[in-house]
Parts: C-alpha cells; sequence; structure tokens
C-alpha cells in the first residue's frame, strides 16, 4: 500500500554534506541536481567560511540525465580545485546520477596525487611547490539511506580513500566518534565535553569535527591508540572497517553519557579499557561528582517539593539520545520511562542489542521502546498512554503541538529544531546532565508563572 | 506515439552547428526507439528574418517585467527558426544561447547541446524519451 509523506525526522544521504562541513576546511563538492544543498542545509548555524550556498556543485539537468553527467563533474571537481582553497575534497553523489549511472568514482579517481601532479607540472608549475589537494568520494544516493547512513558513508570514504596505516602508535591517543554533526544540535558542545573527561583521566583525545580540528586530525587517525564509539549503532561499521584496515581497536559504549551514574560509569569503562590506573579515574570522578550532588541537593527543595514536574515521560528521538535521555532521566532523577520512540530508522542489525540497552535501568526499571518513523503512530501512541499527570515529552518539533495538546512539559532535543538556538550547549557529561535538568525544570516553573 | 527531433549537423554524421549557425535541420521521425531521416527543413536566413523585424539583433519592445528585452520570448513573440521547430519535440545542436532555450521551453521543445555523433544522441534521446513516455526506470541496472 502506498505511504503517505509523513513529517521528516531525517535527511537523504546527501545531508551528509553537513558532515564534511563540520570539518573544518573541508568542502563537499555535490554531484547533484541544483538546490540539493540549499534543501538539506538547516537553517542556523551552517555559514561560515565554506556555507551550503556556495557548495560546488554540478546542477545536473534533463542533458546530462540524457547523455551522462561525468564531464560536468570532472570540470566541477576542476575548477573547485582551482577556486576553492581548502584542505579536503569531498565528492558526494545524490540520487540523479547514480540512477542513471555515471562512474562518479572513476573520475574522482582522475584527481589522485600522481594525475593532479602531473597536469600542474604540464600547466607549467613548479613541481617543488605543489601541493596535493585530497579528492575522496562518497556514495550518498538518497535512496542508500538517511543522513546517519550518510555520515558513515563520509567517514568510511576518509577511512577508505584517505587513511593509511601507520606504524607508529602514540599512547594514549583516542579518536572520538560520537554525534552526527548538524543532525544533532548539541554535536560540538557533547563531542568537546568527552574530550574534556577523556584528557582529565590522562588520554589524548582526537576528534575532527568542528573548531581548531581539521586535516590534522584526520592524519592523527592512524597513529591512535584506539577508536572510541558513543553512539548505540551510527559509525560501528566504521570502527570494524578501521579495526581491520587501520588495525586500531575500538571501544564501543553505546550510551551518551548524560548525567553522573553514566558518566562515571562511561569513564570507568574508558579507564578499564585503556589501562588507565583506577586511582587517577576515581579521583576524577570523585571531584565531579562532589560538585554534581553539591547541586543536585542545593536544587533538592525543587525536586522534592515541585509538584508540576512529571512522573513519566517519553523521549521521541534518535538511538543516541532516546538511550541516553531514557538512561539519565530513569537511573539519575528517578522518572518513571512511559514508551521511547526511536525515529532514526536504525538498521534492523542493531536493534535488538539497543532494545536490550534500555533494560539496563536502576531501580529495576526497564524501559519500552519502539522504533518507528511515523509520527502519527508515535502521536496516537503518546495520546493512549497514561502519564499519571502531565506528561514529560522530550522529542523533536513535531511533538511541541502534542505536547501543548496534552499540557505536558516539552523540550526540543532532536531535530528538527525549531524551539532552541544551540551555539557549543552540550547534555554529555556531568555538566551536561546538570544543563539537561536546567532546561528541563526551566520549561516546568514556567507552567504557573 | 511518434514524434520529431531536429538536429543541427552540416553532414548528417556529427553533430557540428550551433542552433543560431544551422543553415538547415535534419528532421528525424521518431517512433518508440526507432527513428529516420523524413526531412531537410532549410531555416531562413538573417535577411529574411530582419526584414519581418523579429531578430535577435536589436532591442525588442516587452512589457515582462525583467530587464532582458532582449528577445527571451516573454512578449510572445520568438524567432522565425524556433517557430518553424515548433512541431518538433526536440532540438540537438552543438550550442544554443540562453534565449533561444526559453523560447524553446515555452513551446514545451526540450533542447541539448551536445559533442558527439547524430547517431549517439539519437540514440540516448529517443531512448530517454521512450523510458519516460512509458513509465520505465531510467536506473542503468533496469536495462
Amino acid at each position: 500500500m502506498a505511504k503517505l509523506l509523513d513529517k521528516q525526522r531525517y535527511k537523504c544521504a546527501l545531508g551528509a554534506m553537513q558532515t564534511v562541513q563540520a570539518i573544518t576546511r573541508a568542502i563537499p563538492i555535490l554531484h547533484s541536481g541544483p538546490g540539493c544543498a540549499q534543501k538539506l542545509s538547516d537553517g542556523t548555524g551552517s555559514s561560515g567560511y565554506f556555507s551550503p550556498n556556495i557548495f560546488p556543485c554540478t546542477s545536473i539537468n534533463e542533458k546530462d540525465v540524457v547523455f551522462g553527467g561525468v564531464k560536468k563533474l570532472h570540470s566541477t571537481i576542476e575548477n573547485a580545485l582551482k577556486v576553492i582553497d581548502a584542505d579536503l575534497y569531498v565528492v558526494l553523489t545524490g540520487c540523479i546520477p547514480e540512477i542513471v549511472g555515471d562512474d562518479s568514482e572513476e573520475v574522482v579517481s582522475q584527481f589522485d596525487k600522481a594525475e593532479q601532479l602531473e597536469s600542474f607540472e604540464n600547466e607549467g608549475g613548479d613541481p617543488d611547490k605543489f601541493v596535493y589537494k585530497p579528492v575522496i568520494y562518497a556514495s550518498t544516493a538518497g535512496f542508500k539511506g538517511n543522513n546517519y547512513k550518510g555520515h558513515e558513508q563520509i567517514i568510511d570514504a576518509i577511512i577508505g580513500q584517505y587513511l593509511k596505516k601507520s606504524d607508529k602508535r602514540q599512547k594514549g591517543l583516542v579518536n572520538i566518534w560520537a554525534d552526527v554533526p548538524y543532525q544533532d544540535l548539541f554535536w560540538l558542545g557533547n563531542i568537546r565535553e568527552i574530550e574534556k573527561l577523556l584528557s582529565e583521566i590522562g588520554l589524548t583525545p582526537n576528534s575532527i569535527f568542528g573548531y581548531n580540528r581539521g586535516l590534522d586530525n584526520i592524519d592523527k587517525i592512524a597513529q591512535a591508540e584506539f577508536n572510541l564509539i558513543v553512539s548505540p549503532w551510527v559509525c560501528l561499521k566504521n570502527m570494524k572497517k578501521m579495526e581491520k584496515k587501520l588495525g586500531i581497536p575500538y571501544l564501543h559504549y553505546p550510551t551518551l553519557p548524560i548525567g553522573a551514574y553514566e558518566t562515571s560509569k562511561f569513564l570507568r569503562e574508558i579507564g578499564k579499557f585503556a589501562g588507565i590506573e583506577q586511582e587517577k579515574t576515581e579521583k576524577v570522578i570523585k571531584e565531579h561528582e562532589d560538585y554534581y550532588y553539591y547541586l543536585i541537593e542545593r536544587y533538592a527543595d525543587l525536586f522534592l517539593e515541585n509538584r508540576v514536574i512529571n512522573k513519566e515521560f517519553s523521549v521521541v528521538a534518535d538511538a543516541q539520545y532516546a538511550l541516553g535521555i531514557t538512561k539519565f532521566l530513569a537511573n539519575d532523577l528517578g522518572l518513571i520511562p512511559a514508551k521511547q520512540f526511536i525515529t532514526d530508522d536504525t538498521p534492523k542489525e542493531f536493534r535488538e542489542n539497543i532494545k536490550d540497552e534500555f533494560k539496563k535501568l536502576n531501580y529495576n526499571l526497564q524501559a519500552d521502546v519502539e522504533f518507528e518513523t511515523d509520527s502519527y503512530k508515535i502521536h496516537n501512541e503518546i495520546k493512549a498512554h497514561d502519564y499519571h499527570g502531565y506528561p514529560l515529552i522530550l522529542g523533536s518539533y513535531y511533538e511541541k503541538e502534542l505536547s501543548e495538546k496534552l499540557k505536558g512539559n516539552y523540550l526540543n532535543i532532536s531535530w528538527p529544531v525549531q524551539d532552541k538556538v544551540v551555539f557549543d550547549d552540550f547534555y554529555a557529561g556531568y555538566t551536561g546532565g546538570i544543563r539537561l535538568i536546567e532546561d528541563i525544570y526551566t520549561v516546568a516553573v514556567q507552567r504557573f508563572n | 506515439m511518434t514524434y520529431k527531433i531536429a538536429v543541427a549537423s552540416s553532414d548528417g554524421v556529427n553533430i557540428d552547428l550551433s542552433f543560431g549557425a544551422a543553415g538547415h535541420f535534419d528532421i528525424y521521425s521518431v517512433d518508440k526507439t526507432e527513428y529516420r531521416l523524413t526531412e531537410k527543413r532549410t531555416a531562413p536566413t538573417k535577411e529574411e528574418s530582419k526584414a519581418e523585424n523579429i531578430c535577435g539583433d536589436e532591442k525588442r519592445e516587452c512589457n515582462s517585467s525583467c530587464s532582458n528585452n532582449k528577445s527571451c520570448g516573454a512578449d510572445g513573440k520568438s524567432f522565425p527558426k524556433v517557430e518553424m521547430l515548433s512541431d518538433c519535440r526536440c532540438i540537438i545542436c552543438k550550442k544554443i544561447g540562453f534565449n533561444i532555450t526559453k523560447q524553446l521551453e515555452k513551446k514545451a521543445i526540450t533542447s541539448f547541446d551536445v559533442d558527439c555523433t547524430v547517431e549517439e544522441a539519437l540514440k540516448k534521446v529517443t531512448d530517454y524519451f521512450n523510458k519516460i513516455d512509458n513509465h520505465i526506470s531510467l536506473r542503468k541496472s533496469a536495462e
């Protein structure tokens, strides 16, 4: 039966152009129809040195569908290399060229180091002054999946086409893979906070996204002692590839650590994996926990006497946030999870493991979780559930109207975000947990103002 | 459904003429993916066009809101060459200008500016039209 078009909670794989944009001085070159970048860019936080409005694009039209667009792709890459000063060029294909069968990979291979040097010399350039500009290719046709998968494709392209196995190993160097940039509005803050925590226990974090990171950090990936992936499923495939190709083992921590309970557990597990003295880790944990519980204690009156906070909650978000927030609200705040909804179209092979994670809550709590992208069904289930009072809904902007109807408390934490502006705020770690409590209670106390 | 394609070629083998330079067009009749040359249509010369005062060289009176009053066809009049090809579905030539493309678009005529042989172009174009007319996927693997 034909399906109705529904409110979308993610974008097509080409949306991963924002993953490239998150790498400083990396630029996507799009082999797609005109307007793709415009539609896929987010309203806020995506301007800067490169922004979607200036991404080089082949802007393919009917002629390229009939006659093939490889010539246009070649000239677009060639000219992008001439006029755009970037460190890394990532060619992304949209759905049209992949349907009609353009061999984009072959075109991109014409821009490898040897060919670039040759054309540089042909134009009379001095070989000593030649600067290689890496061009890689990621297949991100919309029909291949959503932008979570597209994100994986980009990382895959970097591993497969750019990185080389290194003999050097830098002790304590850890690559961090967490959120999908721009899809997750807290990506920058989260990754910095995780970096900070790792530094405190004596590791050297390495990430490739955001300010002051870039190609140098990509180069460092191959020298890391291990990869740390903080995500239920996104990038897991990439970790396996790196293990195979670069010989870097990985630690999979499926839950985004929010709040004291999960963050302490997170640090202990990393400490153990990295072989850090237990004492050192515990010292860091104690310091953070002391401050965390000092704050919780000071606001105990708010938690205990405030009768507006909800007893039960639902999270409607991607697997990363649904899991992280559910654990935080149950373990740290003592709220009861109602049904949780995962809206990122998680591949089937990961679903059982993720479901199991939702059963590992403190106080013998278990959360019921559903993988659902259909807002209509999600909203019906929320409407039908008895939250024993006002519901607390943490979700995308689509849940706002519903929450208002149910007189619930609502917080916009997942894409699309219309209700919040986030520069570098974060929910990860001890501080992130406090930020989330602040945000939830800010909504709650407004009820009677 | 049969339709016509106009090709700008001096020798009937290569697409080697731009729209403006073409003194004549080869008209091919197409049925599904079968095509055959049925007509050679001679274009009006520049002088003939000038006599009618609708040549693109001169500024034309136009009431459309755009500032380009240079014969985009917004005033409803188009070049004689465009008029003479108005029964075709598609024009294939080596180069074509923006204004002519627009005029053709208004008549729902597709134009392709390509650099290849007549045979290659006709094969690809007829295959494409056949597929979209019959709702066949353009996906390469579907072939």
